[in-house]
């Protein structure tokens, strides 16, 4: 009789589905992290602390679709939070992100680096919808229902995000506050 | 769809599927080519929010809840270990402690009352001479006046000890009595087993035993008293201690 493979036979399936998880949205997690706090080690911890946090209620999670959103309302949770207990510094952008070679490309000094400052600079309730929309893959109603907001403010919101992101990195609005608090 | 509404939703979600507006989009040139400017710009701010992940970022995650798993799994197996511990401590001190217990006089003199609780129903007093045979088969001579109630009197093993069984009459209540010659150690001490209520005397060369499953007529010290002292005289005389081997 063949013998269980002793890795698998170890791992129990919830194991097996954190870590699945993990592997799948960790990434999209740090992106989503650190657009929303601007720091990178703060954004490390934010996605542990959601990961951690998942683990614990991991049984809520019924279906595969539901895991993204679900592990983002995490993650705005925690870092309302960390946000409750300090203030947390303003961070420009170069500050924050550490050197890559991806990142370090000719485009850091092209259009796409204008476009990350101009988001660090984009307010708070803009960015926050526009990066549920754009790294989380939200629709509007889902956005709506995670911010606790009517669909049409959403709507709204995410239309002067982009305004307002072609507004700053043309100059336009030199007194825009910076964003990334 | 106007136009306007067109721009405003396109602002809002860039990527939408619906079908008003793509019919819209159908129809007019100008917004045609606003959806266009739109989709670029769309995907530049894509690109430009994919930011590299930190190397080793899910393994590092992973590893923390693998070690927080582990300890919480360690944790529980020692606290479950000491459940089982404490458990097998507790039923193991359970048996020792009723190991111990049914060696004990009080056990012992209780557990025999059954095979002689016939000896309880007995009113008619026996004779003198009845009782100080009783005592003979255990080679002991009786030292003092015997008590006038004595119904009955056998040698009977108890235990690991011979005894003498007598049931001594106080009033209208039967109160069996073990005379365990040789036994010492020990206080005098009352015991309540089920419904039994006894009593444990030390005398000069040997235990008394005093119980009753009838205590409820009389208050048991009382009578426990009388008996005790009866027989304290009887066998260790008056004045003083004097049963001796025949």
């Amino acid at each position: 009789m063949k013998r269980p493979d002793p890795v698998s036979f170890v791992v129990n399936p919830r194991q097996r589905q954190f870590e699945a998880l993990t592997r799948a949205h960790t990434g999209d997690l740090y992106r989503f992290a650190y657009w929303l706090c601007g720091q990178d080690a703060l954004a490390q911890d934010l996605v542990q602390e959601t990961m951690l946090r998942a683990w614990k209620s991991l049984d809520a999670l019924r279906e595969a679709e539901a895991a993204k959103p679900w592990l983002l309302t995490i993650l705005r949770r925690e870092h309302a939070r960390l946000h409750e207990r300090r203030q947390l510094d303003t961070v420009e952008l170069n500050e924050g992100i550490p050197e890559h070679a991806a990142w370090a490309s000719p485009e850091r000094h092209g259009e796409a680096a204008e476009l990350r400052e101009a988001m660090s600079k984009l307010p708070y309730k803009y960015r926050e919808p526009l990066l549920l929309q754009v790294l989380g893959g939200l629709t509007c109603d889902e956005i709506a229902a995670e911010l606790g907001q009517q669909p049409g403010a959403v709507m709204t919101q995410l239309f002067r995000a982009r305004q307002q992101l072609k507004s700053i990195m043309h100059g336009e609005h030199a007194e825009v506050q910076h964003g990334l608090s | 769809m106007d136009c306007l509404e067109f721009r405003r939703r396109l602002g809002a979600e860039p990527h939408t599927h619906n079908a008003e507006l793509h019919a819209h989009r159908e129809q007019c040139a100008s917004c045609s080519a606003a959806w266009e400017r739109v989709q670029q710009a769309e995907s530049e701010l894509i690109a430009a929010l994919e930011i590299p992940v930190p190397a080793g970022l899910a393994e590092r995650v992973l590893l923390a809840q693998a070690t927080g798993a582990r300890r919480q799994y360690v944790r529980r197996r020692g606290i479950a270990l000491a459940l089982a511990a404490s458990l097998v401590a507790a039923v193991g001190g359970s048996l020792l402690w009723r190991q111990l217990d049914a060696r004990t006089l009080p056990a012992l003199a209780v557990a025999h009352m059954p095979d002689e609780i016939r000896s309880l129903d007995l009113t008619r007093p026996i004779s003198a001479q009845a009782i100080e045979a009783g005592f003979a088969v255990r080679g002991l001579q009786l030292q003092g006046p015997l008590p006038a109630d004595v119904t009955y009197v056998h040698d009977c093993p108890v235990g690991p000890y011979r005894t003498v069984h007598l049931v001594s009459r106080v009033g209208n209540i039967s109160v069996a009595v073990l005379y365990v010659p040789g036994k010492h150690g020990g206080v005098a001490r009352d015991f309540h087993r089920g419904d039994w209520r006894g009593r444990v005397v030390q005398l000069q060369h040997g235990q008394l035993v005093m119980l009753t499953d009838q205590a409820g007529k009389q208050p048991f010290d009382a009578v426990a008293n009388t008996v005790a002292q009866d027989w304290r005289v009887a066998i260790d005389g008056l004045g003083g201690p004097r049963v001796s081997q025949l």
